[in-house]
């Protein structure tokens, strides 16, 4: 009998899981800066990916950072309007920028 | 705050340092970042690892597992690109459905994935094309990865040739589509997908439902994931739900934009002329990393020390791993393991010596491959605007006592 619920057992695990249930992916909490156009920065790029994508990148050139941000437009079809694109723009320079144009 | 102290925040909160002021405008390479601490925060199925982001997750390995041939399933890589991944996925309910240019469209369950098709394993490192992205200046814009976008596991599962072989490939087929599950926010995104050449399959080319003998982790793609041994690793979709035969190559965001490098002999360009032709990233080049010791690391004066490491490349296999102790001035030999995992996966290799003088002592690995390619020296790899490729010499400092 023993061996037989053994069997079974073996012939039911291949579909058992590691993980049986809903996956929880924890939240990080990224420091992030408070300023002009933040408000804009939550709604249009978190909405994608967290605050360490921008950290991860160091400071950058304003150039650098209008080209992400364009990026995301063009490449990832964000619904950024081009007010709102400057907006992110100088907040990312503002806060991640190392003070050159280019 | 300072910015300074921000920036010590972030790397204290998040575990993933960020990057210091840039150097030279010129286009230059250098050894990457390698002082990034483990987070404290565990993903699922994962010991705590660097850790870039959470949505979408983005964890890397750090440097001292890189001493066993395989990886462990939970300290193994993550890279993601959407921000929303399926959570919850019932490997019962769970398929794969295979459409487009076939005789007969199929849905395969992971019961038949595992029951009707021969069961193949193949050992295989997986590399994002973009690891150790952190070594070139100006930064090439993307994850700023250190040295540990990289593993090596075996994989089991069932070959795509035999699939393809069951629903029966139309004439006139060319080309394949795999998808991924993940989702972007906007509708409008592309999806994930990647598109191979029917030509690209070899008996190597598998959809793995295991790793190092235990199911995929789910962040490594659970339930399946394409395996495609030798190439870097936005080619190994994740969460395969579908793969579509076509006599079209469709132009996709992934392989015509985002993981390209300029197609010319050197795969080379300079930030101010960027090369008007690219090429997607492909066959990985030869690579090796010491994880044992590492940067700072104290050795005892005249006690034996054994170097460790992994190297790898796409496939020619490795032929050996040399170490210098003196600059790269001279070159010896290391130990290679058996190599019976394959020439996909790493080969481990260790150099055993006595430190003999006090104070910093310099440690350089270069690999060869059986080509005949050797890494170059860091400085003299060539910029490239997406960071692909790097396989420099690499080079750990640590203090003899």
């Amino acid at each position: 009998m023993k061996k037989l619920v053994l069997i079974a057992l073996i012939a039911i695990s291949p579909m058992m899981a590691q993980v049986k249930e809903k996956i929880e992916v924890p939240y990080v909490a990224f420091p992030v800066k408070i300023g002009k156009g933040f408000e804009t920065v939550q709604s249009m790029c978190l909405m994608c990916h967290s605050f360490g994508y921008i950290i991860n990148q160091g400071r950058q050139s304003r150039a650098f950072w209008k080209g992400k941000v364009e990026k995301m437009i063009v490449h990832f079809k964000a619904p950024i309007t081009k007010k709102d694109a400057k907006i992110i723009e100088d907040y990312l320079f503002e806060h991640y920028g190392n003070g050159k144009e280019k | 705050m300072e910015r300074r102290e921000f920036f010590k925040k972030a790397a204290v909160t998040a575990g993933a340092a960020a990057l210091g002021t840039t150097a030279a405008e010129a286009g230059v390479t250098h050894q990457p970042m390698d002082n990034r601490k483990v987070s404290n925060i565990a993903f699922p199925e994962k010991r705590p690892l660097i850790t870039y982001s959470d949505r979408p997750p983005l964890l890397e390995t750090p440097r001292e597992v890189f001493t066993s041939a395989l990886t462990p399933n939970d300290q193994f890589f993550v890279r993601w690109h959407m921000p929303d991944i399926p959570t919850y996925i019932d490997p019962d309910k769970f398929t794969i459905s295979v459409n487009g240019m076939v005789k007969k469209e199929l849905k395969i369950s992971l019961k038949e994935l595992k029951e009707d098709y021969e069961q193949v394993e193949v050992a295989a490192v997986l590399q994002c094309g973009g690891n150790s992205r952190s070594a070139f200046s100006p930064t090439a814009g993307g994850i700023q990865w250190g040295s540990g976008a990289m593993g090596c596991a075996l994989w089991k599962g069932v070959r795509l040739r035999d699939i393809l072989d069951r629903a029966g490939v139309k004439k006139g087929a060319e080309w394949l589509a795999v998808r991924g599950s993940e989702k972007a926010a906007y509708y409008e995104t592309p999806d994930f997908i990647r598109e191979l050449h029917l030509d690209e399959l070899d008996d190597h080319v598998i959809i793995a439902y295991q790793m190092n003998g235990e199911d995929l982790p789910y962040l490594n793609g659970f339930p399946v994931r394409l395996i495609i041994p030798g190439v870097y690793s936005d080619s190994w979709i994740k969460m395969i739900d579908r793969i579509t035969v076509s006599d079209k190559y469709e132009k996709l965001f992934f392989m015509e934009h985002a993981y390209v490098i300029p197609d010319n002999e050197c795969e080379c360009e300079t930030p101010e002329k960027k090369f008007p032709k690219t090429k997607p990233i492909y066959r990985m080049n030869v690579k090796s990393i010491i994880g044992y010791p590492a940067n700072g690391d104290k050795l005892t004066l005249k006690s034996q020390a054994v170097i460790r490491g992994v190297a790898f490349d796409g496939g020619a296999g490795i032929k050996k791993v040399e170490i210098s102790l003196d600059g790269g001035k001279s070159w010896d030999e290391a130990i290679l393991d058996s190599g019976k995992l394959g020439r996909y996966a790493y080969r481990t290799f260790r150099y055993s010596f006595k430190p003999k003088k006090l104070g910093k002592l310099q440690i350089m690995a270069r690999a060869t491959n059986k080509l005949g390619e050797v890494q170059p020296l860091a400085k003299d790899i060539k910029w490239n605007h997406g960071g692909y490729k790097y396989n420099g010499i690499d080079v750990v400092t640590v203090e003899v006592v």
